[in-house]
C-alpha cells in the first residue's frame, strides 16, 4: 500500500506552499469549520479522541496536554517547538519549507484549543530559510484573514511570532525554549511548576512540536474517528521518519505508525532503498543520538512507541541513522558524545561534568590511549549521570554510549590495551 | 500542616517546606550547593539528592494502603530527589542516610572534583569551604578523573576592585548570579557559554558595579570568589572572629571582625534575622581599614607654643582639668559639647553626664553640619515601630510607606531588606521628589514637589477622614482637625504636582492595612525642619490611622549614622535652652568636641577659646585645637549602639589599642576624676549597667543581656554541626538568629495614652511653586572620615555630578557629560561647576548633586537651604 501523505502533502502536491494552491487542497477549511461550529473544548476534546501524541520525542499525548492549562488564568500562550536540533532530524524543516500552510493553521486551530491571543514559534537559528518561509506564510494568512484581529469574522484574534533561536541544543528542551524565548540564557527550569502552569512569563504555556500541530487540520477536518483509523490503536496517525546515515536515498518518509517495520523503512523501495554498496546494517538509531543503538537483529520491529520500546530503544522523534557493517562503532559514538558534551548548557553537575569525561574516555579509547579501566569507567560514569540530571539532556548523553556498550563492547575492546600504548589505524 | 517522616524521625512542617529545610529540625543533615535558604531553588549542582516516597494510596477510599504491621505502604520515586526543590507533603517518607543516597552524594562530589584544581593549600575558602567540608565528609577519597584531562580555566580574574574569580575553582552553582538579580536587585552578573565551559561574569561598566557585590564572597561555596581585599592575608581558620556592629550606617548591620595580629584582616556579616539577615554592604565590609591607618592620633597632644606637641595622658588631662577648674560652676554656661553619632552610648552617656553633672552645661550637641535637623524626635519617642517589627518580614497586611529617604544610598542593607517586602505579599509605598532605587519594588510610588511635603501628608490624612477610615479613639482633637483640614485632596494633590488619585488611593490603603509603618528620611526630616507642618500633618497621619503602639505600627526615623538614635536617647541634645550646635560655635568660649569634625564641612569655623578635640585623626578640628585626646577605635573596645529602629546592640572589643589611645568613656571619665568626680567605671559594661538604671527605655539593656547571641565565632567547623552557629553562611544551613534589644515606645508602655493632634496650616514655600531647585541627595561611597582610608573603596567612589532631567537638559541645550555652572541662592550667593548627568531620576525643575563628594563638601545643607533656586547660567563645553 502506499501511503498518500496527509504531513507532507507536498510529495504529492509539490506546490502546496503556495497558499492559493494549499487553499484549492482543502487548505484552512478546518480552521473555518472550528470557528463556524466548534467551542474550543470540543477542537481540544476532538484532538483527545483522535489519540495524537506529541511528535517532538516524548509522545505524550496532545489533547490531554492542552487540557491541564489551569482554567480561567490569562494570557496562555502557545509556544511552537521548531528548535529541531536532535541530529538526524530533519521532518520539521520539510513541513515548514514544503507545507507550511498546514502547520500554520494547525497552529491556529491549537492556539484556538487552549484560547490563546499570541503563538510563539521558536525555530532553530541554522533554519533561515524556514524561518522567512514561516514569516511570509503568516503574512499571507494574515492577509486573508486566518490570522490577526476577529479571525475569520470570529470573536477569536491571534498574533504568531516567530523567534530564530541562537543554536543550542538544549533549547529544543520546552522549558531552555521558554528562558531562551523570554531572552535568558537557555537553560531548563525546575519542573514543577510545569509549563501548562507557569510558562513563558510566568503564564500557562503549551509547547507542541511542529509535526504534532500539522496532524491538527486533517483531524478537525475529517473528524478523530478517521484518524483513529491511522495507525495502530496505541500509536495512531502517520508519521514521518527521518532516514539518514549509510542508506541509498535518505530523506523524509510518512507513514501510519505501526505500518511499517525498521527493514521497509531501510529496504523498501519507496523509502530509504536499502544500504550503500549493498552492504549489512550494523547499527540503528531510532531517535537520533539520543536512543541506545538497535542493531540488525532489531530490523523487524515495528515502527510505534510501544514496539520501538520493547526493542530496547525509543521512537523519540523518529530519525532514524542507519549505520553500515564497516562502521567504527567507538569512533562514531565518541563524535556523539562530543555532540552532547558540546550541547549540555551546564547548568547541572552530572551533565555538565559527566558529558566532558565520558568524552575524555571515548577519545582515549579511540585514540588508542585507553585502557580497561576506561572500559570500566565508561559505564560508570554514564550511571553516574542518569536519573540524576536535571533534564533529560544528561540521560541523553549516555544513550549512545550505554548502548553501544551493550553490542558492540568487542569493538571497544579492540580498542584497548594493557599500557594505553595500542598503534591505531588513523 | 504535612506530616512527614524523614530518617524515620515524624514531623510536621508547614506546607510548601522543602525537604532540605524539613531535614534541619530532625537533625538529618542534606548537603547542598547551589542552593541558599535565602533565594529562590535551583536545583542546580543535585547535591541533595534523596530517596523520596508517598503513601499508597487506595483509589477507592481515598486512604493509605496498609501493610500486614498497618503500616503504610511507600511507593518509592524511581529516581532520587533533590531536597531543595522538592516540597514535602502530606505522608511522604525521605531517606537521607541509605547507600544509594550515599552513593550519589559521593559521585555528585567526584563530578565537581574532576575539573577543581584543588589548589586548596592556596586558597582563602580553605577552612570555611562547603566543597572542602562535604567532599571530606560524604565524597570519595580519591578520584579517577585523569588529572591530564582537568578542563583548565582562567585563574585570578579580576572581577572587581573587590572581587577575584577563579574560573576553575567555580562549581557553576550560580548562588552569585542569583544573589545579584534576586536580593541586591542589581543584576551585575550573569552566566556566559555553556556545558564544562559554562562561567561566571560581569555585564557591568565599570565591572561588577554593585554595593552589594561583597556577598557574593561569603556564600561562594568554593574558592571561586575571593575578596582582593582579605586575599593572602590569612588562613581563615587563623583568625578571631569577634561579634561586632557595624559603625557604616544607622542600619548597625552585625558583623564579625576576623582579626590576626592585632590587625582586621576582614568583616563578614554575623547573622541576624532582625537586622540584616546575613547581609552586608560594600561599605561596612570595607571602612574597619581606618583603624590600621598610620595616620591616626596615637598620644595626647597640647598646644604650647603655637604647635601641638605629644605629652603624657597626665599632663593632658591636667592641662586641661587646670583650665577648666577655676571656672566651675560660674561659667560652665559657657562650655559646649560637640559629639559625633558614631560614638558608642556608654561615651555619649557619659560626655552629657560629665557636661550636665560636673560642668553645670546643657550646651550639648550632636547634631551638626549636614544633619542639623531636630525634627521627628517626638514621633520616634511616641509612635517608634512597636517591639517585634522585623522589615525584612513585612508581608500580607502591612503597608510601609516610604517618606524623602533614599535607603539605597543611605541604609543600603534597608534598601535590600525592604525590596522583598512586596513579593512577601506587603504594600510598599515610596514617596520622594525624585526616582530612588527602591521605588522600582514599589507597589505605588510616586513623585511630589519638593516643598510641599506638607500637602502631599494632609492629602493622605483628608483622603483617609474622607473615607472614613480614621480612628479617634486615641485622639484628642480628632473631630476638630478634622473641621481645621481646610484643603481637599485635589487641593493637595495640586500643591504636591501629584494626581488626586494617588493621594486617595495611598492614603486609603494605609489607613485600610491592618499594620501600617511609616519610614521617612534624611530628605523627609529637612522638610520637617523647614516647616512643622509637615511633623505636624505626618503626628496626624499616624494618630488619625491608629497604627502606632504595636509590632508592625509606628514611624521608624531613617537616621545618617551608626548611633544617631542612641545619641538622642542618651541625651545628647541642649534641653533647658542649652545652645545648639549651630550656636555652639559663636557664643561658646570652651568646646569640647568628642568625634567629630565640624571644620571639615564648614571652613569658616574657629576655635572659641579653648578646644579639646577627642578623635581618632588629627581632623580640620583637631588641628585647631588645644588640647587633642587620641581615642580608640570602636574595634579597640566594646559598647553599644542604637540603630534606627531602636535596637540596642554589643559589640565586642576586637583588637588592642593603637599606640595611648584610650575608649572615649574612660578618657572622659579621667578628666571627671581630675575635676572631682567620684566616678569608678570599671569596664563600658558598668556605664552601661548605669544607662540600664537611669534612662527607663534602656532598662535592663546590660551587656550580659545583649551578648545574647552575639558571640565570637567557633574558628573551627564541623560540617552538619551547630547550624545555629552563622559561620555556617557559606554552607546554606541558616536558622534564624537575633540579637539585640528594641526599646519600647512611649505609645506601647502606656496603651491607654491619648495624643494631640491639631492642624498646622502649611507654609507656602517658595519651593513649591515654579522655579529649578537643587535638591541636595548623598552619594553612598564617598572620601568621608572614615572611609578615605579604604582603598578599594576609593577606586569606586563616584565623581561629582549634576542630575539634570533629560527635559531640562533639552531646553536648556545641555549633553549629557557637559559641564555645567548651576549658581544657586545662598548668602552670598554661590556656584558650583559639575558635569551635568542627565537622567531619568529627577523630575523637570530640579537639579540634584551630592554633597559628599570631591567639590561638593560644602554644599548648604540643613534647615535653611535644602533645595533653593538655581540658574543653569551657562554650558561651557569640554
Amino acid at each position: 500500500m502506499i501511503w498518500e501523505p496527509i504531513i507532507l502533502r507536498n510529495k504529492n502536491i509539490p506546490e502546496i506552499a503556495d497558499i492559493d494552491v494549499y487553499e484549492r487542497n482543502g487548505g484552512f477549511t478546518a480552521l473555518k469549520k472550528a470557528l463556524k461550529e466548534m467551542t474550543p473544548e470540543q477542537v481540544t476534546d476532538a484532538v483527545k479522541a483522535s489519540g495524537l501524541k506529541g511528535r517532538g520525542g516524548a509522545g505524550f499525548p496532545t489533547g490531554l496536554k492542552w487540557s491541564f492549562l489551569p482554567k480561567g488564568v490569562f494570557p496562555r500562550y502557545l509556544a511552537v517547538n521548531a528548535d529541531e536540533s536532535e541530529p538526524g532530524t530533519f521532518k520539521d524543516r520539510e513541513i515548514m519549507e514544503k507545507n507550511p500552510h498546514q502547520f500554520i493553521e494547525g497552529v491556529i486551530l491549537s492556539a484556538y484549543a487552549i484560547q490563546c491571543a499570541h503563538a510563539f514559534i521558536y525555530i532553530r537559528g541554522e533554519y533561515p530559510g524556514a524561518a522567512n518561509i514561516l514569516e511570509q506564510a503568516i503574512a499571507a494568512a494574515k492577509q486573508r484573514g486566518y490570522l490577526g484581529a476577529q479571525i475569520l469574522g470570529s470573536a477569536y484574534d491571534l498574533e504568531i511570532t516567530v523567534h530564530r533561536g541562537a543554536g543550542a541544543y538544549i533549547c529544543g528542551e520546552e522549558t531552555a525554549m521558554l528562558e531562551s524565548l523570554e531572552g535568558k540564557l537557555g537553560m531548563p527550569r525546575v519542573k514543577p511548576p510545569f509549563p501548562a502552569v507557569v510558562g513563558l512569563y510566568g503564564k500557562p504555556t503549551v509547547i507542541n512540536n511542529v509535526e504534532t500541530l500539522t496532524n491538527v487540520p486533517p483531524i478537525i477536518d475529517k473528524g478523530a474517528d478517521w484518524y483513529k483509523t491511522i495507525g495502530t490503536e496505541k500509536s495512531s496517525g502517520p508519521k514521518v521518519f527521518c532516514v539518514s546515515g549509510h542508506v541509498n536515498r535518505p530523506g523524509n518518509y510518512e507513514a501510519p505508525l505501526g505500518s511499517i517495520t525498521l527493514r521497509d523503512l531501510i529496504f523498501g523501495a519507496e523509502y530509504a532503498q536499502g544500504v550503500r554498496g549493498e552492504k549489512n546494517v550494523k547499527g540503528i538509531l531510532t531517535a537520533g543520538a539520543s536512543a541506545p543503538m538497535l542493531t540488525a537483529q532489531h530490523l523487524d520491529t515495528k515502527l510505534d512507541y510501544e514496539a520501538v520500546a520493547a526493542a530496547g530503544s525509543i521512537l523519540g522523534s523518529a530519525s532514524i541513522i542507519v549505520l553500515d557493517e564497516d562502521t567504527d562503532i567507538p569512533w562514531a559514538t565518541q563524535k556523539m558524545s562530543r555532540f552532547f558534551m558540546h550541547e549540555s548548557c551546564g547548568k547541572c553537575t552530572p551533565c555538565r561534568e559527566g558529558t566532558y569525561w565520558m568524552f575524555v574516555l571515548m577519545e582515549r579509547i579511540n585514540t588508542g590511549k585507553g585502557t580497561a579501566r576506561d572500559m570500566e569507567m565508561l559505564p560508570i560514569v554514564a550511571n553516574q549521570i542518569l536519573g540524576r540530571t536535571l533534564c533529560p539532556l544528561g540521560e541523553f548523553a549516555t544513550s549512545p554510549v550505554l548502548g553501544t556498550l551493550k553490542w558492540f563492547k568487542h569493538e571497544y575492546e579492540a580498542k584497548v590495551s594493557a599500557d594505553g600504548n595500542r598503534e591505531t589505524e588513523k | 500542616m504535612p506530616k512527614v517522616t524523614i530518617d524515620g524521625k515524624i514531623i510536621d512542617v508547614p506546607a510548601g517546606t522543602l525537604i532540605v529545610e524539613a531535614a534541619k529540625p530532625v537533625g538529618s543533615h542534606i548537603p547542598v550547593f547551589c542552593y541558599h535558604p535565602k533565594m529562590a531553588p535551583a536545583g542546580m549542582c543535585r547535591m541533595c539528592l534523596v530517596q523520596v516516597g508517598m503513601p499508597k494510596m487506595d483509589p477507592a477510599t481515598k486512604q493509605p494502603v496498609v501493610d500486614e504491621n498497618g503500616q503504610p505502604v511507600i511507593n518509592w520515586m524511581p529516581k532520587l530527589q533533590t531536597g531543595c526543590t522538592t516540597v514535602v507533603s502530606e505522608g511522604m517518607v525521605v531517606h537521607t542516610t541509605t547507600p544509594q543516597v550515599a552513593e550519589a552524594r559521593r559521585s555528585i562530589l567526584e563530578f565537581l572534583l574532576t575539573s577543581h584544581p584543588l589548589d586548596c593549600p592556596v586558597c582563602d575558602k580553605g577552612g570555611e569551604c562547603p566543597l572542602q567540608d562535604h567532599t571530606l565528609h560524604y565524597g570519595p577519597g580519591n578520584t579517577r578523573f585523569y588529572v591530564e584531562s582537568k578542563f583548565h580555566n582562567d585563574k585570578a580574574v579580576p572581577l572587581s576592585p573587590l572581587i577575584m574569580l577563579d574560573r576553575e575553582r567555580c562549581i557553576q552553582c550560580g548562588r552569585c548570579v542569583r544573589f545579584q538579580d534576586e536580593i541586591a536587585g542589581e543584576p551585575s552578573l550573569g552566566l556566559a557559554d555553556r556545558g564544562r565551559g559554562l562561567e561566571v561574569t560581569t555585564f557591568d561598566d565599570p565591572p561588577f558595579n554593585s554595593n552589594f557585590s561583597g556577598n557574593t564572597i561569603d556564600i561562594c561555596p568554593v574558592g571561586a570568589l575571593t575578596s582582593r581585599d582579605f586575599r593572602f592575608t590569612a588562613r581563615v581558620f587563623e583568625l578571631n572572629d569577634y561579634p561586632s556592629v557595624c559603625q557604616q550606617c544607622a542600619v548597625g548591620c552585625n558583623v564579625y571582625l576576623g582579626t590576626r595580629d592585632n590587625l582586621i584582616r576582614r568583616v563578614t556579616p554575623r547573622q541576624n534575622e532582625a537586622v540584616n539577615e546575613v547581609w552586608l554592604c560594600d561599605k561596612g565590609r570595607l571602612e574597619h581599614h581606618y583603624a590600621h591607618s598610620p595616620e591616626r592620633v596615637t598620644t595626647p597632644m597640647i598646644r604650647a607654643e603655637s604647635d601641638l606637641t605629644p605629652v603624657s595622658w597626665y599632663e593632658a588631662l591636667n592641662f586641661v582639668a587646670n583650665r577648666i577648674r577655676p571656672t566651675l560652676g560660674e561659667s560652665g554656661k559657657s562650655m559646649a559639647g560637640l559629639a559625633g553619632d558614631r560614638l558608642a552610648n556608654e561615651d555619649l552617656y557619659l560626655f552629657q553626664k560629665l557636661f550636665r553633672e560636673i560642668l553645670g552645661s546643657n550646651n550639648l550637641d550632636h547634631r551638626f553640619g549636614w544633619s542639623q535637623w531636630n525634627a521627628g524626635d517626638a514621633l520616634v519617642k511616641n509612635f517608634g515601630a512597636g517591639v517585634g517589627t522585623n522589615l525584612g518580614e513585612l508581608g500580607k497586611g502591612v503597608t510601609a510607606l516610604l517618606l524623602g529617604a533614599d535607603p539605597q544610598t543611605e541604609q543600603p542593607v534597608l534598601r535590600l531588606r525592604l525590596s522583598k517586602i512586596t513579593r512577601q505579599g506587603a504594600t510598599l509605598v515610596v514617596a520622594n521628589g525624585r526616582a530612588t532605587k527602591l521605588a522600582q519594588y514599589a507597589s505605588h510610588k510616586t513623585i511630589y514637589r519638593y516643598g510641599a511635603e506638607a500637602y502631599f501628608v494632609l492629602g493622605l490624612v483628608r483622603a483617609m477622614i474622607d473615607a472614613g477610615l480614621h480612628k479617634s479613639d486615641k485622639a484628642n482633637g480628632a473631630t476638630e482637625y478634622s473641621a481645621a483640614l481646610n484643603l481637599t485632596v485635589a487641593e493637595c494633590a495640586a500643591k504636591a504636582e501629584v494626581s488626586a488619585d494617588t493621594l486617595k488611593t495611598i492614603g486609603e490603603t494605609f489607613a485600610a492595612s491592618e499594620n501600617g509603618i511609616i519610614l521617612f528620611g534624611r530628605e523627609f526630616m529637612y522638610a520637617m525642619q523647614r516647616d512643622p507642618a509637615v511633623e505636624a500633618a505626618l503626628n496626624a497621619l499616624l494618630i488619625l490611622s491608629g497604627h502606632f503602639g504595636r509590632k508592625n505600627n509606628g514611624v521608624i526615623a531613617l537616621y545618617p549614622r551608626s548611633n544617631s538614635m542612641g545619641a538622642l536617647d542618651m541625651g545628647m541634645t541642649p534641653t533647658d535652652g542649652g545652645m545648639p550646635a549651630s550656636e555652639m560655635l559663636t557664643k561658646a568660649k570652651l568646646l569640647y568636641v568628642m568625634g567629630a569634625d565640624p571644620a571639615r564641612e564648614n571652613p569658616a569655623f574657629k576655635n572659641p577659646g579653648f578646644m579639646i578635640v577627642q578623635d581618632l585623626f588629627m581632623t580640620a578640628t583637631a588641628q585647631k585645637a588645644d588640647v587633642v585626646f587620641p581615642a580608640s577605635a570602636w574595634a579597640e573596645r566594646d559598647g553599644t549602639f542604637t540603630n534606627t529602629e531602636r535596637r540596642v546592640q554589643y559589640f565586642a572589643r576586637a583588637l588592642e589599642p593603637l599606640g595611648q589611645a584610650r575608649p572615649d568613656w574612660a578618657i572622659i571619665q579621667e578628666l571627671a576624676q581630675q575635676l572631682g568626680a567620684k566616678w569608678t567605671y570599671a569596664s563600658a559594661g558598668d556605664v552601661m549597667n548605669e544607662i540600664a538604671q537611669r534612662i527607663p527605655t534602656y532598662a535592663k539593656m546590660t551587656h550580659a543581656r545583649l551578648q545574647v547571641n552575639a558571640r565570637r565565632r567557633a574558628s573551627v567547623q564541623t560540617v552538619g554541626g551547630d547550624a545555629a552557629e552563622p559561620v555556617q553562611m557559606a554552607l546554606g544551613e541558616l536558622i534564624g538568629v537575633v540579637s539585640g534589644a528594641q526599646w519600647a515606645t512611649f505609645s506601647e508602655t502606656n496603651a491607654d495614652a491619648k495624643f494631640d493632634v491639631k492642624f498646622v496650616q502649611p507654609a507656602d514655600s517658595a519651593q513649591a511653586t515654579a522655579g529649578v531647585y537643587l535638591a541636595v541627595t548623598r552619594a553612598l561611597l564617598d572620601c568621608g572620615a572614615l572611609a578615605q582610608y579604604s582603598e578599594i573603596i576609593q577606586t569606586r567612589v563616584p565623581d561629582a555630578s549634576v542630575e539634570i532631567n533629560s527635559h531640562d537638559a533639552e531646553a536648556w541645550e545641555i549633553a549629557n557629560g557637559a559641564r555645567v555652572r548651576i549658581t544657586f541662592e545662598s548668602k552670598p550667593p554661590r556656584a558650583l561647576e559639575l558635569p551635568a548627568r542627565v537622567d531619568g531620576s529627577v523630575p523637570p525643575g530640579v537639579v540634584a548633586v551630592a554633597n559628599n563628594l570631591d567639590g561638593t563638601m560644602n554644599l548648604p545643607m540643613g534647615a535653611q537651604v535644602q533645595v533653593t533656586q538655581v540658574q543653569v547660567s551657562q554650558a561651557i563645553a569640554d
